[in-house]
């Protein structure tokens, strides 16, 4: 059974066409790298992974059941199990470090015993503990993202989104970011990186998936960013 | 479960502070018109006493004709005595009535000296007849005009009581009709204000909304705080509303005590202190819910 499943998925933005007629499927523990020139529709892929998208035409699966479907309910339980990474962080800025990754056990009605265990151990993962008491203003954009991180980790997700994780990042911070998400990959959670980062993609060696024109044109389990 | 008691009062009084002028403008219009409600809750007992201690008051009285023996009236009270709705009748003589009539009169020296000049008492005896309920009053009129003793009378005295009664209820109906239309303008308004405030703390808390969405905060988890936020803002008028009319009540009672002898308008109020304040309160706090609800409907996209 896979995890996340596209089938014949179709977008369209008024009379723009934006994906078409994808389909693909990603395994539990996979590491996926999405590519393809800016506003080929990578975002709008992971958004439906999240139903902050609908397709137009066809069907998104998260464990064979069908996103589109989900109700409200059932929609908040999907996105904890799915952590979402963003370029521009999305941090609250009147929250430190700490309390920006425990947010999302709160949201989740976790007790404070168990934010107060947790979140010094993930911090820990992403190399921020030292940067607990630390607000967004007060850490680099490295630091930003890793917080980001470790808010998308906490709850132990299934499957990591990371959409242009890097965007903001010089080259040192892209691949701690990266080696980030490669950790987190072998510690046995599924990663869709979508980037149009072409030396990541090269280097990582793992399955790519590659989009242009809307259209799915390549699918490669030791993929290269051939765009 | 404590803890996330504690996360929404805690963003609610935040939204509350953060738009402090908009808060303060939303609780002056919640606490106008709950001081409105409350008056109209006072109002209408004070109406409801004023009235009935009119039909109290209200009686009919028969007059006969100066030659009728008094036997003759006596059988005629013996008669009216007997009906249902009748439930006491007062025979006053020639004699007594001018006895009451010196009396009434005492300093008025035009009308003693009239009395001394005319020297026979002008006075008529009569019957003052009390229903058992004030709606049957014109029946026992009905009665008494069709019967056989009505050659024997001058007149019956009803109808300027019921006018007056009917005058009364009629300016107690317009101010409580009045004073509902005035509420329901100050509670729309109140609505609006409160709208408009939980609006803004939607607006103002965006990006943690958003990010609460995205980690997978339940609709009730994000709605909550907004909700409670327009339901203190209720709570709160209430109690400033109370402040305001425990002051006002100690200082009008006793005017209108003077005014109206008997209506302790000070006694129902605080007799009636718990049901007034539950009252107001339950009416603000369903002002601010609703406020919220639509705010929140029309503005969290979730």
């Amino acid at each position: 059974m896979s995890l996340l499943y596209f089938q014949n998925v179709t977008k369209n933005y008024g009379n723009s066409l934006i994906l078409d007629n994808i389909t693909f499927e990603i395994e539990e523990g996979e590491f996926v790298s999405i590519v393809g020139k800016s506003g080929v529709g990578k975002t709008t892929l992971l958004k439906m992974l999240i139903k902050e998208e609908t397709p137009t035409k066809g069907r998104v699966f998260f464990h064979n059941q069908d996103i589109a479907k989900m109700s409200p309910g059932e929609i908040s339980l999907l996105r904890r199990k799915i952590g979402m990474v963003f370029q521009d962080f999305k941090l609250l800025p009147d929250k430190n470090t700490f309390e920006n990754v425990a947010f999302a056990m709160e949201v989740a009605g976790y007790s404070e015993r168990e934010v107060k265990r947790d979140v010094p151990e993930v911090l820990k993962l992403v190399n921020l503990e030292s940067k607990a008491n630390n607000f967004p203003c007060q850490l680099s954009a490295g630091e930003k993202q890793r917080a980001v991180i470790a808010r998308a980790l906490i709850q132990r997700p299934e499957v990591i989104l990371a959409d242009e994780p890097s965007g903001n990042l010089d080259p040192i911070n892209t691949w701690e970011i990266v080696r980030l998400l490669d950790k987190i990959n072998q510690l046995g959670t599924a990663v869709l990186l979508s980037t149009h980062d072409k030396e990541i993609v090269n280097i990582l060696e793992k399955r790519v998936i590659s989009l242009e024109g809307g259209k799915l044109i390549r699918d490669e389990k030791e993929g290269k960013y051939l765009i | 479960m404590i803890s996330a008691a504690k996360r929404i009062f805690q963003t609610a009084w935040q939204g509350l502070k953060r738009n402090s002028w908009i808060t303060i403008a939303c609780i002056t219009m919640m606490t106008v018109s709950l001081i409105i409600f409350s008056s109209i809750l006072m109002f209408n007992h004070a109406a409801n006493f004023l009235v009935s201690a009119l039909k109290d008051k209200m009686d009919i009285s028969i007059y006969f004709k100066t030659d009728i023996p008094e036997e003759d009236i006596l059988r005629v009270r013996d008669e009216l005595i007997g009906h249902e709705e009748i439930s006491k009748i007062d025979y006053i003589s020639r004699e007594g009535a001018l006895e009451l009539f010196q009396e009434r009169n005492t300093n008025n020296s035009v009308i003693q000296k009239a009395l001394e000049e005319l020297g026979d008492n002008p006075l008529s005896a009569s019957l003052n007849i009390k229903a058992r309920n004030s709606d049957d009053y014109q029946k026992i009129v009905d009665f008494i005009n069709k019967s056989n003793f009505t050659s024997k009378l001058i007149t019956i005295d009803l109808t300027e009581n019921q006018m007056i009664l009917a005058r009364i209820g009629q300016l107690a109906r317009g101010v409580k009709l009045g004073s509902f239309v005035l509420m329901a303008i100050l509670t729309f308004l109140s609505v609006i204000i409160s709208f408009n405030s939980v609006r803004m703390a939607i607006y103002s808390l965006r990006g943690e909304i958003e990010i609460m969405k995205l980690v997978g905060a339940s609709n009730r988890f994000i709605r909550e705080p907004f909700l409670l936020e327009g339901m203190l803002q209720g709570l709160i008028a209430s109690c400033v509303s109370t402040l305001i009319l425990i002051p006002l009540v100690i200082w009008l009672g006793p005017r209108i005590e003077g005014f109206a002898t008997g209506l302790s308008i000070n006694l129902y109020f605080w007799s009636h202190f718990g049901v007034i304040f539950l009252a107001q309160t339950v009416f603000g706090i369903i002002l601010g819910t609703v406020a919220s609800l639509w705010a929140v409907n029309k503005h969290l996209k979730i």
